[in-house]
């Protein structure tokens, strides 16, 4: 299985002025160093968890469909699922130096539209509830956000400042 | 043939991974960056191959590749995408023609030796294949010309091919394709891996590959259903005609299968505005009718007895373009029920206005809570008189469909065997 650890873009940064962007895709994540931007398009439930060590200058982003592979009889790649997404992420930015007292976390996304589901809270409420509860797992804060509501949403993570800007379509910028 | 939903699973894993190594080995020789976006298998009309690729100028390379299985695959570039790559090998290489045409063989020769290599590895069988071909054309006539042996999918038993889109000898014109799309990072560039198999050692490799039968779907079932669904798009279409006045035909139907985090991408991160139900019954599932927002304006001043002088989407576009997704989902889903001879219920519509992707991914998750992979049944339509295309996606609980494929044939297969247009009358 193909796991998204980011290796193959950090070793391929252009010579250029402008920061190297790194696509996450549905269910991928991806970690960086140095000065880049992160990004992922079309959350609708699904939930975006940016976590970064500004002062080691590490950064990652997941990009998660479902809660938690706890609950599921699932063989997917661990950024599917929130929970899994979250801790694997942690452990790859712990890997490439970030300090676990010093990670922050902001999360976007799990909004509610398009929820049929009648009873119990929607997924994109779900993502939001496990991602918040993994990371006091770890006791990484979470310093701001922009989940739930009826639209959808797509992000950039800067990753020398931890800035997250999310857009949506009927929207203006917001930064987180 | 029956094929079983682990199998269709490690095929599109095996043709995405193939497909990952292409990629890989073209960023290592030319230093750019590019990323495979969405592999999927779909069952697909013969004429109808290749249509994403209409509207552009392509080149690429073809092999012709035989053993274990046998078919033809075809990289195709976008001009701007070659040109690209042939600067990145050569500086100044894009405006030597000569030296272009070679750098497309190059890159295309290794990436499409390390795809059929991954194949062979994986089937631990030897597939030969040929030096490869150049080509160069506009739209889908990049792609090799439709050859009878290709994977025409068999009718069912006792079917004579008389349809619209059947072949005469009892074949159902359907191709099973390999399509994954690959994404240069930061450019809007795409290119292309096409794999069209031919239908006899494809049906021996999957069948070998079968894990437990009662998973299995036979072939030929889901092929009579691509054109059921074809003529419920016809239906959804002359309910466009009824209401707007405008010539309307369903276009390409195809029921492709892909892992379900692959689901939203098939749409574009556009902004689309639509309609979605939830159906219920057998199968359950979701009902997309998207429009692209000026297709969206055009259909639904169409509809309006007052021209408005705008070309922003207003309130009362959104409106008519909610009645009109109500009564192309209603058309849709009556020419499903009539076949299945089931009830097909379906909740209000919702309207949606957002990046396609988004509408699709909470749809996505929900289906994905039971299930890794997904058919996605996917129509077009289109008309010649204004600019408008709409597009149904249909995302069925996997084990309700392959159950309602199972009851098709056995109660009515007096029916399915003969002209599926007739089913709809």
């Amino acid at each position: 299985m193909k796991v998204y650890d980011g290796t193959t873009t950090e070793t391929e940064t252009a010579a250029t002025t402008s920061p190297e962007r790194i696509k996450v895709g549905i269910a991928e994540y991806q970690v960086a160093q140095g000065q880049a931007v992160l990004t992922t398009s079309g959350l609708g439930s699904c939930l975006g968890v940016a976590v970064y060590d500004t002062a080691a200058g590490v950064a990652g982003l997941v990009h998660a469909m479902l809660p938690a592979k706890d609950e599921m009889d699932d063989n997917g790649t661990d950024a599917k699922f929130a929970d899994s997404g979250i801790r694997r992420l942690v452990e790859d930015l712990e890997r490439e130096g970030a300090d676990r007292r010093n990670l922050e976390a902001k999360l976007a996304g799990g909004s509610d539209m398009l929820d049929f589901s009648e009873d119990g809270p929607g997924i994109g409420q779900r993502n939001a509830e496990t991602g918040r509860r993994t990371l006091e797992e770890f006791g990484i804060p979470v310093v701001a956000e922009d989940v739930g509501g009826e639209r959808g949403r797509s992000l950039r993570l800067e990753t020398t400042t931890g800035d997250l800007v999310v857009k949506s379509a009927s929207r203006d910028e917001r930064r987180l | 043939m029956k094929v079983d939903i682990q199998s269709l699973g490690t095929f599109n894993r095996l043709a995405h991974e193939g497909a990952e190594q292409a990629t890989a080995s073209m960023c290592q020789m030319t230093g750019l960056d590019a990323v495979v976006d969405v592999t999927k298998i779909s069952l697909v009309d013969r004429a109808d191959v290749g249509e994403q690729l209409a509207g552009g100028d392509y080149v690429g390379v073809r092999f012709d590749f035989e053993g274990e299985l046998a078919g033809e695959t075809v990289l195709v570039f976008d001009r701007e995408g070659s040109e690209t790559i042939a600067n990145a090998l050569v500086p100044g290489g894009a405006s030597d023609e000569a030296m272009a045409r070679s750098s497309v063989e190059e890159i295309g020769n290794i990436m499409m030796s390390g795809f059929i290599d991954g194949w062979a590895d994986f089937l631990e069988a030897t597939i030969e294949h040929s030096p490869p071909q150049y080509l160069e054309g506009s739209g889908r006539e990049v792609l090799p010309a439709p050859s009878p042996r290709r994977a025409t999918v068999d009718g069912p038993e006792g079917f004579d091919g008389t349809g619209d889109g059947d072949a005469p000898d009892g074949h159902l014109d359907q191709v099973f394709v390999f399509k994954s799309e690959i994404e240069w990072v930061g450019e809007s560039v795409s290119f292309y891996i096409y794999m069209l198999p031919e239908y006899g050692p494809l049906s021996e490799v999957m069948g070998r590959h079968n894990s437990a039968e009662d998973d299995a779907i036979p072939v030929d079932k889901l092929g009579v259903f691509n054109e059921m669904t074809y003529d419920g798009t016809q239906r959804a279409a002359d309910n466009v005609e009824m209401m707007t006045g405008i010539e309307t035909e369903a276009e390409v139907t195809q029921l492709s299968f892909a892992p379900i985090e692959d689901v939203p991408k098939q749409v574009g991160t556009d902004t689309y505005v639509g309609t979605v139900v939830e159906f219920t019954g057998v199968p359950s599932g979701y009902l997309m009718v998207l429009f692209d927002e000026a297709s969206a304006v055009h259909i639904a001043e169409a509809m309006m007895p007052i021209e408005l002088d705008s070309d922003e989407l207003t309130e009362q576009h959104k409106q008519a373009i909610e009645e009109l997704g109500n009564i192309m989902t209603s058309g849709f889903v009556d020419g499903w029920a009539n076949v299945l001879q089931t009830s097909v219920d379906h909740t209000p519509p919702r309207l949606v206005h957002d990046m396609g992707r988004a509408i699709v991914d909470p749809l996505a998750a929900q289906v994905g809570q039971h299930q890794e992979h997904a058919f996605i049944i996917d129509s077009e339509m289109r008309t010649e008189d204004i600019a408008f295309g709409a597009e149904i996606q249909v995302l069925p609980n996997e084990r309700e469909l392959r159950q309602a494929l199972d009851e098709l044939l056995v109660e009515r297969a007096d029916q399915t065997e003969a002209d599926v247009e007739h089913i709809f009358e």
